[in-house]
């Protein structure tokens, strides 16, 4: 097996991780789904308000391709469809009502199953990062087993119990069913076991990722073992996702869960929790007061905004909270920095950042104007990919398809760049940046 | 007293804001409300907490690791000028006699500089950017002591128009400024600028100078050795442009560049191994005495470390890619010591070098992106073979 340690990288020392036991919330009544989680997804609401649902029942289905279908991940009633501009969806919030009875997919065609119970919707595809097409063949498969994220949930706690770890085995196995290509799949301590349990299994590939973030990051490892080149495509899959794939494929129920961490330097409790993916984000924040915090459902770096009346994010498994940072500071830009973090060794926390990394205090201010790209040399510093990201990003900017496409646009999504726009002293939304220029190609190109 | 500041700050805003009495200044208050205080915006998506470095705290580091060569400059100006006199002389009448020489230079230079610079921000209704902080100092620093003021104030105009907000401002601009501006001046007035009357400052307020070379000047009059020793050179108490001469003080200055990471230790060490190189080449040529100069002489006369130091690593002339910068700082050494030893116009290469190549970075960043790419490309067409 090949140990690559990622040296190009940056873990940004954060306090407020969860830890100890999981708190079981899979009993919470209320739950949301949103296409906007999916990147260019356009949807047909097939369903209307007060109207019954059931686990696996379609809520949404793709205008394009109607077997791709977003659905319900508990029983109950649809309470309300949210609309927004031009009357797109943004929500459809269900009010759980448990109806007892289970209903059952069947194992053998695997694909059939993971479209009918929505599961299909937890495959991404790159480049792009959309939901992929489900006549498509991929190049290859890759998941990333651990996520090497700020304050992410770490791998012993997903794999705490045995149901979980054979489910993950069964998931990693089915996935070779959707790919004449290999399941490569990135591991770490936590689950070294993964490869101990399927070693000589052919068309598995391991690589162990050693490291800074974003060593969990799957566009790492994919640019690390396999890199996509023009033309090609590959899946991924999320790991707690996987070990639901794995329970459709072995058991052919369809049951949608995950753990869950409350987190942030703004978390007074932050804690592990399983859940249902939708949940409401009320039923896991209750414990917290929210005045001047933000809610991010995802991590720090990419993930997303929400209201405390919104709902966890498809494929999150994390909310971090934060203070907001709407304060004029005096004199900042001179003041010693001893509780600031930054990349550069202009701040003294940044000199010594042993001596202060325990002190060191997060919120969301952008702190500082918006310039152009002046400094150089940084970017490279924290993305581990062989590619020139500052390049990249001004390619981006100008939407030049075929400088882009030269430069490797499809080797990266968004989040693969975020920590160049943490550390970017010019604070341009590179994030944005990038999505946008992906959507570009994704409509113009190929 | 920071309360009643930000109060006031507050109060002024709608003025300033559009549709105020007063928008058409709205990038001047901008400049000063932000120098004041940290603005108070938030992240929307992506990314939603940010590094707290930002472009006024990397352009003031730089103006920081400029202070300890231009305090020994203050200081230099005043020992030369004592020197040649005769006068008696302190520690602190020698400081005095160089801040007087000094700060009216630096003063005419942030004066001219930031009124073009708010006066194109405020025109194209962007924020004024900092990037002229580090700039306004270096060219009072790179140049005689006796330049007369008005030449300063001409120089920084036109560098600061021609070479940067011509070409849309800091970030855009592919020459130095503030080289550009001591190019203006050398072209210029090249009578002001080289030979032996300029260094040593004459008196208190005027343009008039004292005879006094500098080794440079010494090296192209066509001595074997300068008469200042290495140790003197070392310290710096020779003649030379304000801020130039000693390597100590360039040397702590390169020290918070480097641990700030503002400054690419690349680009730097680039430099410094290709003058010697090129240095080495000549001592082995060994044509005339300035070939036979052993090699480590360069790095101690005159701006070549100041210019490796500060000038080449302006991160928006230099090279950007990695690869690029050793390239780069390599043909900025190597050809400032060519330029140095061989052509006979001029007795500093540094500032031409660096200029040559600050049009040539882009051209090598091409060619190292040329490479990522094409490697790219071959990977792409293995596989579909």
């Amino acid at each position: 097996m090949l140990i690559i340690t990622i040296h190009k990288g940056l873990d940004i020392p954060m306090a407020g991780a969860a830890g100890g036991t999981i708190t079981d919330r899979r009993d919470a009544k209320r739950y949301g789904v949103s296409p906007k989680d999916y990147v260019g997804l356009k949807v047909r609401v097939v369903v209307e308000e007060g109207q019954p649902v059931r686990k696996g029942d379609a809520l949404m289905v793709d205008k394009d391709d109607e077997r791709i279908r977003l659905t319900s991940p508990v029983d109950g009633k649809i309470t309300k469809i949210a609309r927004g501009e031009r009357r797109q969806v943004e929500m459809i919030e269900i009010e759980r009502c448990d109806s007892g009875e289970e209903r059952t997919y069947d194992t053998q065609d695997l694909k059939a199953s993971m479209l009918q119970s929505g599961l299909w919707a937890a495959l991404k595809q790159r480049p792009f990062g959309i939901i992929p097409d489900p006549d498509d063949h991929p190049r290859d498969i890759f998941v990333s087993t651990f996520d090497s994220a700020p304050l992410a949930v770490d791998g012993d706690t997903i794999f705490k119990e045995e149901r979980h770890r054979e489910a993950t085995l069964h998931g990693l196995v089915a996935l070779t069913g959707l790919t004449d290509g290999k399941v490569y799949v990135g591991i770490d301590d936590a689950s070294e076991w993964i490869e101990a349990a399927l070693r000589g299994k052919r068309r598995f590939v391991f690589t162990k990722f050693e490291g800074k973030h974003p060593a969990g990051n799957v566009g790492v490892q994919i640019s690390k073992t396999r890199p996509i080149n023009k033309g090609e495509r590959v899946w991924t899959m999320g790991i707690q996702d996987v070990i639901t794939l794995g329970i459709l494929a072995h058991e052919g129920k369809y049951e949608p869960e995950r753990v869950v961490a409350i987190c942030g330097p703004a978390a007074s409790h932050p804690a592990y929790y399983r859940v249902i993916p939708g949940v409401a984000l009320e039923t896991l924040l209750h414990d917290e007061s929210l005045d001047g915090k933000r809610i991010v459902s995802g991590n720090v770096l990419s993930g997303t905004r929400r209201a405390c009346d919104s709902y966890l994010g498809a494929g999150d498994s994390q909310v971090t909270l934060l203070e907001e940072g709407d304060r004029h500071e005096f004199m900042g830009w001179i003041a010693p920095g001893l509780k600031k973090h930054s990349f550069s060794g202009t701040f003294l926390s940044g000199i010594l950042p042993r001596l202060f990394r325990s002190s060191m205090r997060y919120n969301t201010g952008v702190h500082g104007g918006v310039r152009p790209l002046v400094m150089t040399g940084n970017f490279e510093r924290v993305v581990p990919m062989d590619i020139y990201p500052l390049q990249l990003i001004k390619a981006a900017v100008i939407g030049d398809i075929e400088l882009m496409e030269a430069l490797g646009i499809y080797e990266v999504e968004p989040e693969d760049l975020a920590l160049c726009e943490y550390i970017d002293p010019s604070k341009t939304e590179i994030q944005s940046i990038i999505r946008q220029a992906l959507e570009l190609c994704r409509k113009e190109g190929v | 007293m920071i309360k009643k500041l930000r109060q006031l700050a507050d109060r002024m805003k709608p003025t300033f804001s559009e549709g105020g009495k007063l928008w058409w200044l709205h990038s001047t208050f901008d400049a000063f409300e932000t120098f004041a205080f940290v603005p108070n915006t938030v992240t929307r998506q992506g990314s939603h907490i940010r590094d707290a470095v930002d472009m006024k705290r990397c352009m003031i580091t730089v103006v920081i690791a400029l202070m300890p060569a231009l305090l020994f400059g203050m200081w230099n100006i005043g020992y030369q000028h004592y020197s040649a006199t005769g006068e008696a002389m302190t520690l602190w009448s020698c400081f005095l006699f160089g801040a007087v020489r000094m700060l009216p230079m630096i003063v005419v230079s942030y004066l001219v500089g930031l009124t073009i610079e708010f006066a194109f921000a405020q025109i194209r209704h962007h924020e004024v950017n900092e990037g002229f902080l580090a700039t306004g100092l270096l060219i009072p620093m790179i140049v005689p002591v006796t330049t007369p003021l008005w030449q300063v104030a001409l120089a920084v105009a036109f560098a600061v128009i021609i070479a940067k907000e011509a070409f849309g401002g800091t970030g855009m601009n592919f020459l130095n400024p503030a080289l550009v501006a001591r190019a203006f001046l050398f072209f210029a007035y090249p009578t002001r600028m080289s030979g032996d009357k300029v260094w040593t400052a004459g008196d208190w307020w005027g343009t008039d100078a004292i005879a006094g070379a500098t080794p440079l000047g010494e090296m192209m009059g066509g001595s074997a050795r300068p008469t200042a020793s290495l140790a003197d050179m070392i310290i710096g108490t020779v003649g030379g442009s304000t801020c130039e001469t000693s390597l100590i003080a360039i040397a702590i200055g390169a020290v918070i560049l480097l641990v700030s990471g503002i400054a690419s230790w690349r680009i730097m060490t680039g430099v410094i191994v290709g003058g010697g190189l090129m240095g080495i080449v000549f001592n082995l040529i060994g044509a005339n005495e300035y070939m036979q100069l052993p090699f480590y002489y360069h790095y101690v006369m005159g701006g070549f470390m100041f210019g490796a130091v500060f000038m080449a690593t302006d991160p928006v002339t230099a090279a950007q890619t990695n690869i690029g910068k050793w390239i780069y700082g390599l043909l900025i050494g190597l050809f400032a010591v060519l330029l140095r030893v061989v052509n006979p116009a001029y007795p500093e290469g540094m500032m031409l070098s660096i200029l040559l190549m600050n049009c040539f970075a882009p051209l090598i960043d091409h060619c190292v992106v040329a490479v990522n790419i094409s490697r790219r490309r071959r990977r792409g067409k293995e596989v579909r073979r």
